[in-house]
Order: structure tokens, then sequence, then C-alpha cells
């Protein structure tokens, strides 16, 4: 395979993808990072909810500013 | 449709044209702008894209994907591009249906026709959903894809329940291997802006889309467990890691 | 590449249909699942090390 002629053998199996060695481990791995995915999300919600609670906050002041 | 619509050019040329791109188009762009100038020039140029890409269509290309043994950019001081890249400008230049971008993300063998004495490997997998796609590498080629082709909503809706597929996969770096996941893959594909060497276009924010009406909130495989977890916070990762023992014994 | 147009090729690849790449896939598949029986007995004692 001369188009890939740079790949050192010893480098590229140096990384073991062969998966279900440790299903276990594989799963609990993900699972962490599955969470934190979560996490991350459930902040970014949260967050979006702050900042309308603020919009809806503005709101009602120049409504009651009105009166 | 005319018959001469069911031909590719075999070669990038008429892609890279100047005076003129008349093929499918993304987004209203000509394909090839998705990539960077520099490594555009170097894929098109690269020896694997010349020797091993010219010629491909969406089923040939199969071939050569299903050979792949990592994911990356482009490596060493010259950037050289990976086989990987080098497959994605393909697909770029190709711009295969919606059907086909599916199957090779879900492709899944349902032994029809063909009797294996192979033993068969039935592991007993919670994500088991996740985790169609036979081949992992063609699978994270067009999850890359779909990333630089298709609109925010598609491109949520079809990446987001890859995300249980916890398989390993190897990304190459500028000098070497990496360990990654598909799932960690398909996360960066949705929340990072460069990925294997190429910028990615903003995704619509999910909030957006689903205050449109568009998307439906994301489900976790592990929902269930979370709201468990809910009612008794404060607790971290440890306790997350104890419940996971329990479950899989 | 050129020569390969100049050997009467026409520079044009026909478009795969769905079939054609579901095809494709399951014959690699076969293929590979063929080598690796001739391989099973290496994988099993690979395997057998990896669980020491």
């Amino acid at each position: 395979k001369d188009w890939d002629d740079d790949v050192e053998e010893a480098d590229i199996n140096a990384v073991d993808d062969t998966d279900g060695v440790d299903p276990e481990a594989e799963y609990a791995a993900w699972k962490l990072r599955e969470l934190k995915r979560i996490r991350r999300e459930r902040a970014a919600i949260e967050e979006a909810e702050a900042e309308r609670a603020e919009i809806e906050r503005r709101r009602n002041l120049t409504a009651a500013e009105r009166e | 449709m005319a018959k001469s619509e069911h031909y590719h050019k075999a070669d990038a040329q008429a892609l890279l044209d100047d005076r003129g791109y008349s093929g499918s188009l993304i987004r209203g762009e000509n394909p090839a702008l998705l990539f960077e100038k520099g490594v555009r020039e170097r894929i098109i140029q690269s020896y694997y894209f010349k020797e091993q890409c010219f010629g491909l269509n969406a089923a040939s290309l199969c071939d050569r994907a299903a050979e792949l043994q990592f994911i990356g950019g482009t490596t060493g001081i010259n950037g050289k591009p990976t086989s990987f890249l080098c497959l994605a400008f393909k697909l770029i230049q190709l711009v295969p249906s919606k059907e086909i971008i599916l199957e090779y993300l879900n492709f899944m063998d349902d032994d029809e026709g063909y009797d294996s004495d192979a033993p068969k490997q039935e592991i007993q997998d919670p994500n088991a959903l996740g985790k169609a796609g036979e081949f992992k590498y063609l699978r994270c080629l067009a999850a890359f894809y779909i990333r630089l082709a298709w609109d925010s909503v598609d491109v949520y809706k079809t990446l987001e329940p890859l995300l249980p597929d916890y398989r390993k996969i190897k990304r190459r770096t500028k000098d070497g291997f990496l360990l990654t996941s598909v799932d960690q893959f398909i996360d960066d594909l949705l929340t990072k802006n460069r990925v294997c060497a190429t910028s990615l276009r903003k995704l619509r924010s999910r909030a957006d889309l689903e205050d449109l009406g568009l998307l439906e909130p994301r489900e976790s495989p592990l929902e269930d467990e979370i709201e468990e977890m809910d009612e008794d916070r404060d607790d971290g990762d440890v306790v997350m890691m104890e419940e996971s023992d329990e479950e899989s014994s | 590449k050129q020569h390969l147009m100049a050997i009467g090729q026409t520079g044009e690849v026909r478009v795969a249909t769905v079939q054609e790449v579901r095809d494709r896939l399951r014959w690699i598949k076969r293929k590979r699942r063929e080598a690796q029986k001739e391989e099973v007995i290496d994988l099993d004692a690979r395997l057998e090390n990896h669980r020491e």
C-alpha cells in the first residue's frame, strides 16, 4: 500500500481499537461521557431559560412603566 | 431524468473547474468549498486520492471505506490528508442520495440468503440500537459527510441517535494515533467548530430548533437512570459508577 | 487518471443505487467473514491472551 506508506506499523498498532475486550469497562466509560453530555445539555437549557426569564422580566418592566 | 444525469465524473476536475461547476450543489454552493483550499489541494494531489479514489461511485467507495483503519484530518508537517479525509472529499464530489448515506451509516447484514457456520456473536448490549453500522469507520465517514452536507435539523436527527455507539476508533493526529470512540466523534461533530482539518458550519442551536417545533428534545438512553439520580442529588460520579455496576451484574 | 481515458474509458462513472451499495457492503462483509474463518484458530488464541 504505497499510498499509505508513511503509516508506521508500530504507531498504528500502539492503539488498539478492538471492541468487546472488556465490555463492562467500555460501557462504563461511555456512560461517563454520556452523563457529561447530558449535564452540558442541561446547563445549556438552564442558561437559555434564564435568558428568557430575563427578557420576560424586562418586558414586564416596560409595561409597568407605561402605566 | 435524462440518462446523462446518472453518471459522475471519474475525477475531481469538474468539481474544481474555475470556469464553472455544474454538478450537485450543497446549500446552493459548490460542495468542494466545504473543504479549505489548502486541504483541498493536498487531497487532490495525494496518491491516495489519485490512485484509490479515482472512478469510485457510491458502491465501490465502500471497498475503500471498509478498509479504513482510522479517522483523522491531516498528518505530519506537510499536512498530508488521511485516507479518511480523501474519502470524505470523494463523497462531497459524489453527493450520494440520503438513502445511500443512511445505508453507510446504518448498514446491518440481515443475513439474507447466507447461512453461516461462523459463530454468531450475540453480545448483550444495552445500547445495541445505537450500534447498527457494521463498519464503524464507514459509519464515521458518513457521519462526517452528514455534518458537512446536511441541514441542521437532519444533522441532529441523524447523528444524535449514534451517541450510544461506544465502539472504539483510532484517530490519526498530526504525529500519531489516539484512541477515541464513535460517540465521542459524533459529539465532536455536534459541538466543535473544527473536526478533521475541516471547519464546520455553525449548526443552528438545538434549543432554537426545538422552539420552532422542528426537533423533539433529545432523549438519552440513560434518561431513566438520571431521573432516579436526581432524586438523591448532590452525589457525584462515584455513585453513578456504582449504579452502573449493579446494573450490569 | 489521464491514461485511463486514453485507453478508452469515458471518464464517467455510473451513479450507484442504494441496492448496489447494500449488496456491496454485504459482499465485503461476507468476504471478511470468510477470511476470518481461516484465522479463527489464531483469533481464539489471541482472545485467550487478552483474558489473562
